[in-house]
C-alpha cells in the first residue's frame, strides 16, 4: 500500500511538473519572443526608408526567425498535447475522411492523387480528429518535399480483422537511409529549413498520435526512388 | 478642447514592451484617448480606488502578472460599486479555455490574444477604436 502511495504522490508530482513546462512554454518564454519582434518592426519603421539592402536583408531574416521559434513552440506543445486534445471518439467513414484530405493537402500544389481504397467497412467509431490529422499529415509531407513538377500521390487501403493498413506513396526524392530513423524525431528537417518552408514537428506528432491508438508506422523507399509511409489504424478504440 | 469627449483608458499591464506596443498601436491608429497605465492588479486598484487616475470608462488588462493577475483584479472589480460598470478587454497571450471562461463570466467585453506581429495588434487595436467610439457617443 505504502509503495502505491509513493508511486501515486510521484505521478501527480510529474503532472504537475508538466502544466507548468507547457504553461511556461505557451506564456512565458512567448512574452520576450513577441517583444523581439515588435521591437524589430519598430526600429524598421523608425529607421524610415532603409536604402543599405544587407540591413532590409537582415530585418527579414530576423523576423523569419522569431516566426520559425513561435512555429517550434507551437508545435512542441501540440506534442506534448497529442493525448489530452482533441480526444473526441465519433462514427468516421474512411473513404469521405480520404477525400477531405485530398482536397484540403492538394491546395494549389498540382498534385494528383491515385486512390486505391480496398476495405469492405466503411466506417469506423474512433478518435475522428487524430485519424485525420495523421492522414493530413502524410498527404501534406507528400507534397511538401516533392521536387518533382508531376507530383503523384498513391494512396492505399486495405484491412485485416482488427487493423486498417494505409499506404501513402510518392515519386518525390526519397529519404536517405542514414537519417530514417531521426525524420520521427521533433524539429529534425532532412534539408535546411530555409529550402523547405518546414517546422519538422508534423512526422513527430503523427508518430506520437499512431503509437498512443496503438497502431504502428514506417517508412520505406518507393521502386521508383519516392518513399511510402505505412501505418495501421486498430479497428476498436481502446482509449 | 477634442480630448473632453475622449474616454479614458487604463491600461493594467506588466511587461514594458507590450505598454510601448499598446502606445505605438494607438498613435498609429490616431487614437487620442488619454491613457493610464498600471503595472499589475495592486497598482491598477490604487490608482482607482484613491482616484489617483480619473475614472476611466475602459480598462485593458493583461491576464498573467505578478501581485495581482488579471482575473484576481477582475474579481474585486466587479465586486466594487464604484468599478463595476467599466467595460474590460482582457488582452493576453493565454490562450487557454480556463482563462477565457473565467474571464467571460466576470462579464468582460473582449478577449484579444496578443498576436506575434505588430500589424496584426494594429487591426486588433483599430476594432477596438470602434467600440470606444460608440462609448464615446453615449458618454456624450
Amino acid at each position: 500500500m505504502e509503495s502505491e502511495k509513493n508511486y501515486l504522490e510521484e505521478l501527480n508530482a510529474l503532472k504537475k511538473e508538466y502544466e507548468e513546462f507547457v504553461y511556461i512554454v505557451s506564456h512565458d518564454l512567448k512574452s520576450p519572443m513577441r517583444a523581439i519582434n515588435n521591437i524589430t518592426t519598430w526600429i524598421e519603421e523608425d529607421l524610415e526608408n532603409i536604402e543599405d539592402k544587407g540591413v532590409l536583408e537582415n530585418f527579414g531574416l530576423l523576423k523569419n526567425r522569431v516566426v520559425r521559434l513561435e512555429n517550434m513552440m507551437n508545435s512542441l506543445l501540440e506534442l506534448s498535447r497529442v493525448s489530452r486534445f482533441e480526444m473526441e471518439v465519433y462514427e468516421v467513414n474512411i473513404p469521405h475522411l480520404i477525400n477531405e484530405c485530398v482536397e484540403m493537402a492538394i491546395g494549389n500544389s498540382g498534385a494528383n492523387f491515385h486512390l486505391d481504397i480496398a476495405i469492405e467497412s466503411e466506417t469506423i467509431t474512433t478518435l475522428g480528429k487524430k485519424l485525420q490529422k495523421v492522414i493530413l499529415s502524410l498527404f501534406d509531407n507528400a507534397i511538401r518535399f516533392h521536387d518533382k513538377e508531376k507530383k503523384d500521390i498513391f494512396v492505399a487501403i486495405k484491412e485485416t480483422r482488427d487493423y486498417f493498413e494505409f499506404s501513402v506513396r510518392d515519386n518525390g526524392p526519397g529519404i536517405p537511409d542514414d537519417v530514417k530513423e531521426k525524420i520521427f524525431s521533433i524539429f529534425y528537417t532532412v534539408n535546411s529549413k530555409d529550402r523547405v518552408h518546414t517546422t519538422g514537428a508534423g512526422l513527430a506528432i503523427t508518430a506520437k498520435i499512431i503509437k498512443m491508438v496503438g497502431g504502428t508506422l514506417s517508412c520505406f523507399d518507393a521502386k521508383d526512388g519516392g518513399s511510402i509511409f505505412e501505418f495501421t489504424w486498430p479497428k476498436v478504440t481502446l482509449i | 478642447m477634442i480630448n473632453d469627449k475622449l474616454v479614458n483608458i487604463l491600461l493594467v499591464e506588466d511587461d514594458e514592451v507590450d505598454v510601448m506596443n499598446v502606445k505605438r498601436a494607438f498613435s498609429k491608429n490616431n487614437i487620442k484617448n488619454p491613457l493610464f497605465v498600471a503595472g499589475n492588479g495592486v497598482e491598477a486598484l490604487e490608482m482607482l480606488e484613491n482616484n489617483i487616475v480619473p475614472l476611466p470608462k475602459i480598462i485593458i488588462l493583461d491576464i498573467n502578472m505578478p501581485k495581482m493577475n488579471g482575473i484576481e483584479f477582475l474579481k474585486v472589480m466587479r465586486a466594487d460599486e464604484k468599478l463595476k460598470n467599466i467595460s474590460v478587454f482582457v488582452m493576453t497571450t493565454s490562450n487557454e479555455d480556463s482563462d477565457k471562461i473565467k474571464a467571460y463570466n466576470l462579464n468582460v467585453a473582449g478577449y484579444i490574444l496578443k498576436p506575434l506581429s505588430f500589424e496584426k495588434f494594429l487591426s486588433s487595436v483599430a476594432t477596438l477604436k470602434n467600440f470606444w467610439q460608440l462609448c464615446e457617443l453615449e458618454h456624450n
